[in-house]
């Protein structure tokens, strides 16, 4: 973004406004050289450089020739780290975040808004890129958006381009509680762990009939089946077109849900929160699952008693992918806290935490080509700290995407440079 | 990393399926143990005693529950327990200043939150009487270097009387660092943004709730007054209020925006309170005035947005420009299962701004000077409880492990609800399926 100019509380107050309208318009060419490079990928690369044009890295290590032309920074003392990808979120999200009138709505899907002022606030936390997804009030709720941070631009522009489609499922306390406040006669199926297994089982038996409705009619003609969107929906989850994210808390409804869509052929792709993935893990590992999981959230309801935050370490221990993620406009600005806790409890390297902020979280939300780590050819999404992120003092000071510097804060409305104004305006009087 | 079992821990994980069984039930999961009485010797360590200084290689000796012996040169009494802290640091253990821990378990279960009494004005609603001794949120905070926490009651104008408590010991007799650390009073709010102070009705009513705990005071003060002349009868919601009336312990005012500081500011003027700005998110507009006033601010959570039209960094810049105001801070969670977060606060405060020395004391003797027992925690210096903990870099950074955490001269064990299941599952066999 290109903030106003500083005048104090009416020019802050208007940011999102303001920033909103005046976009950079194109990639530039950058090249942060001197910077200590974390690749996430290969080797961290001290006095590193990397190059990015046209929004695409194209050259990283220590011996690089930055072309003529290019913006060059100068990471001197810096860390450049691959941007944070958070693999849950429910920010800049338009029109509701939950269909919450039945628990199976796979057939909408999650509208973008760019004027949330949390996208800016999570640039400045380093994170580029975001999947937002359906709450959890229905065992199968709606379609995700996922959304690169370009702050300032078209609601069109948000989305990432080439991003498969996701769809959340939910388990547990969310789902059924999600009418409690009406009478029993009036609450709205399931309200029990059985009822939503039932619940899973029956739509995905429906789902079933009406594929071989379509698969007659197109080997044999007739009558054509009337066309269902949520069914339809429910086919291509089966197919593997759409991928499964599953809000979940407990060691039982997550090995339940695995097992259900091992009888209708398909796969959960990520379960999401699994605060108990320690107690399952290796049948998470064998489904193929991953797990997108908070650091340490616990004890916030009965379901995540038993949260620890070794969830992390065990999980990954047994070859599941982990990510860490937000779910919060608060705790986006500092994902990078929340991976540090892994290596903190069980054991992990650094590395592996970095991983669960980039890489595998662009591995859960199946952009892990563009994204994710810093390598040629891959998208110019980097986030600039002054120490290592993992040190207590660490602070993002630009993070960029596609090649675009959308945050700097040497440009951005800061509580040092509001003061100063201030108390030049006081003295002015 | 964290998490070596103990022989007591295995005997624990013996018992689990029953345990498994009730799974929230936490009487019937396994309680982590009180510390065990003796004479320690941390030795070898660096001291980081709290006051800026900084002793390399030295001892620390722990006797009768407090701190026996600091320095290079302290040895190690025949029968002493010896630590080994070398390559590590010793650290006063750390003060959460605002939390509801020991009175609020679970979030979302009502039975297991008692922290709020029926009624507006509950002065006389006393804290350190329902701390649940069997929480599991005390391990987990003290297995993280947190030492002590104020607990605060809540709702209604005045909610009660906070306590601070130390995270371990047998009854919450033993527990109690100071019973009455203060009067939690909500600020009416009076203006959009403001923090609670229950009830409804904008901001004529809100206006009417201030002149009503002006009515409340003044009402306490004509109590104290007459019984300071000799009246004999008692009423035991004003008697409650006598040692804030006489100055001996704090008002900690739940105070957010600027007109509610100022507010809080006015009351203490007004009835010749001692007074504590607890929340404190506007504190930066009026830090000439809090400072003028020698009025600390207890911060709530840095872990928030911060509000509408500020910039980006204002909730983790501010405590950094309110100690360069002359403002004291100390840092809170708010939190009973998130108080083991409490020097990450901190951490974000140092990347925007807070001298990481001042940070420290934001967390230690800062608040023990706010509490009015500097003179009991705080700082690894002799005479005071032997409250400690040892780790292998700076709390601030998560990637510190904390080793040995010492509690009123008790070694407490590392064991927490987080361990017990991490040892359960870690050890679970590959193919067990």
């Amino acid at each position: 973004m290109r903030p106003s100019p500083r005048h104090g509380f009416a020019a802050l107050a208007a940011v999102g406004v303001l920033a909103a309208a005046a976009a950079p318009a194109v990639a530039q060419d950058i090249a942060i050289r001197n910077v200590t490079v974390i690749t996430i990928t290969g080797a961290v690369i001290e006095n590193g450089t990397v190059v990015v044009r046209d929004g695409r890295i194209t050259a990283v290590g220590n011996d690089v020739e930055i072309p003529d032309g290019v913006r060059v920074i100068d990471g001197t003392d810096k860390y450049l780290m691959p941007g944070l990808i958070d693999a849950h979120s429910h920010a800049a999200i338009d029109q509701g975040i939950n269909e919450g009138s039945e628990s199976v709505t796979p057939e909408v899907r999650i509208q973008v808004r760019n004027d949330d002022p949390t996208i800016y606030r999570a640039l400045a936390g380093g994170v580029t890129s975001a999947h937002l997804l359906h709450g959890s009030a229905n065992t199968i709720g709606g379609q995700s958006a996922i959304i690169k941070m370009r702050w300032g631009r078209t609601m069109e522009e948000m989305y990432f381009e080439g991003a498969p489609r996701i769809v959340k499922f939910a388990l547990g306390e969310n789902v059924t509680r999600a009418s409690t406040s009406l009478p029993d006669s009036l609450r709205r199926f399931p309200k029990s762990r059985m009822g939503v297994e039932y619940t899973l089982r029956s739509w995905f038996t429906r789902a079933q009939e009406y594929r071989s409705g379509w698969e007659a009619y197109r080997e044999d003609g007739g009558v054509e089946p009337r066309r269902d969107l949520r069914l339809e929906a429910l086919v291509d989850i089966m197919a593997g077109d759409i991928l499964v994210h599953a809000h979940s808390y407990r060691g039982d409804e997550i090995l339940m849900l695995m097992r259900v869509a091992e009888e209708f052929g398909f796969r959960i792709n990520t379960f999401q929160h699994v605060l108990e993935g320690y107690k399952v893990a290796e049948e998470l590992a064998q489904h193929g699952a991953h797990a997108s999981t908070f650091a340490d959230n616990w004890a916030y309801k009965v379901e995540a008693f038993d949260a620890i935050p070794y969830n992390m370490a065990i999980m990954a221990s047994r070859g599941v992918i982990v990510s860490v993620n937000s779910d919060s406009g608060e705790r986006i600005r500092r994902l990078y806290q929340e991976a540090a806790i892994g290596m903190k409890y069980g054991g992990m390297s650094e590395n592996e935490a970095l991983r669960m902020i980039t890489l595998n979280p662009a591995i859960q939300i199946g952009v892990e080509d563009q994204v994710g780590s810093i390598e040629v050819g891959k998208d110019g999404d980097l986030a600039l700290f002054n120490h290592h992120p993992f040190d207590p003092a660490a602070r993002v000071e630009m993070t960029i995407v596609d090649g675009i510097v959308y945050f700097d804060r040497a440009e951005a409305d800061t509580m040092e440079k509001l003061l100063r104004v201030r108390i030049t305006t006081d003295d002015d009087r | 990393m964290r998490g070596s079992m103990s022989g007591l821990a295995a005997t624990v994980l013996a018992c689990v399926p029953a345990f498994a069984a009730f799974a929230f039930v936490p009487a019937l999961s396994a309680q982590s143990f009180v510390g065990t009485e003796g004479t320690f010797f941390i030795h070898s360590g660096t001291v980081v005693v709290g006051n800026g200084q900084r002793i390399p290689g030295a001892n620390v000796l722990v006797q009768d529950g407090r701190i026996a012996g600091v320095g290079t040169s302290v040895s190690a009494p025949a029968g002493s327990t010896m630590i080994d802290a070398s390559g590590q640091f010793v650290y006063a253990g750390m003060i959460d200043s605002y939390t509801p821990i020991g009175l609020n378990e679970i979030g979302g279960i009502n039975t297991m939150n008692m922290r709020s009494e029926l009624g507006e004005y509950n002065p006389h609603m006393r804290a350190i009487v329902a701390i649940n001794t069997g929480s599991e949120m005390l391990g987990i905070a003290r297995s993280n270097g947190i030492t002590s926490a104020i607990t605060a009651p809540s709702g209604g104008v005045i909610s009660g009387q906070a306590a601070l408590i130390n995270m371990d010991g047998w009854t919450w007799e033993d527990m109690s660092v100071k019973s009455n650390a203060g009067y939690v009073v909500n600020y009416p709010a009076v203006s959009a943004g403001g923090r609670g102070g229950g009830g409804s009705g904008g901001e004529q009513r809100a206006r009417e709730r201030v002149e009503e705990l002006k009515g409340e005071l003044a009402n306490a003060r004509d109590y104290h007054l007459a019984r300071e002349g000799g009246q004999e009868d008692v009423d035991l919601v004003y008697e409650s209020m006598r040692p804030l009336m006489r100055g001996e312990v704090p008002a900690i005012i739940n105070a957010d925006t600027q007109e509610e500081i100022e507010g809080a500011l006015a009351l203490a003027d007004e009835f010749g309170l001692r007074i504590v700005i607890h929340g404190g998110r506007e504190a930066w507009k009026v830090r000439e005035q809090l400072a003028d006033a020698d009025v600390p601010v207890v911060l709530s959570s840095l872990m928030v947005v911060p509000g509408s039209g500020l910039p980006y960094d204002a909730v983790y810049a501010q405590p950094g420009i309110l100690v360069r105001a002359g403002v004291k801070i100390a840092f809170s969670t708010g939190s009973q299962s998130a108080a083991r977060r409490l020097p990450f606060h901190a951490a974000l405060a140092t990347a925007y701004g807070l001298d990481p020395e001042d940070a420290w004391r934001a967390l230690t003797v800062w608040p023990a000077e706010i509490w009015g027992v500097d003179d009991v925690i705080g700082t690894v210096e002799v005479g005071k409880m032997a409250n400690l903990f040892v780790a292998d870099g700076d709390p601030l950074d998560i990637r510190t492990n904390v080793t040995e955490v010492f509690i009123k001269g008790r070694h407490v064990p590392m064991d927490d609800r987080a361990t017990r299941l991490y040892e359960k599952y870690d050890a679970r066999p590959i193919g067990n399926r």
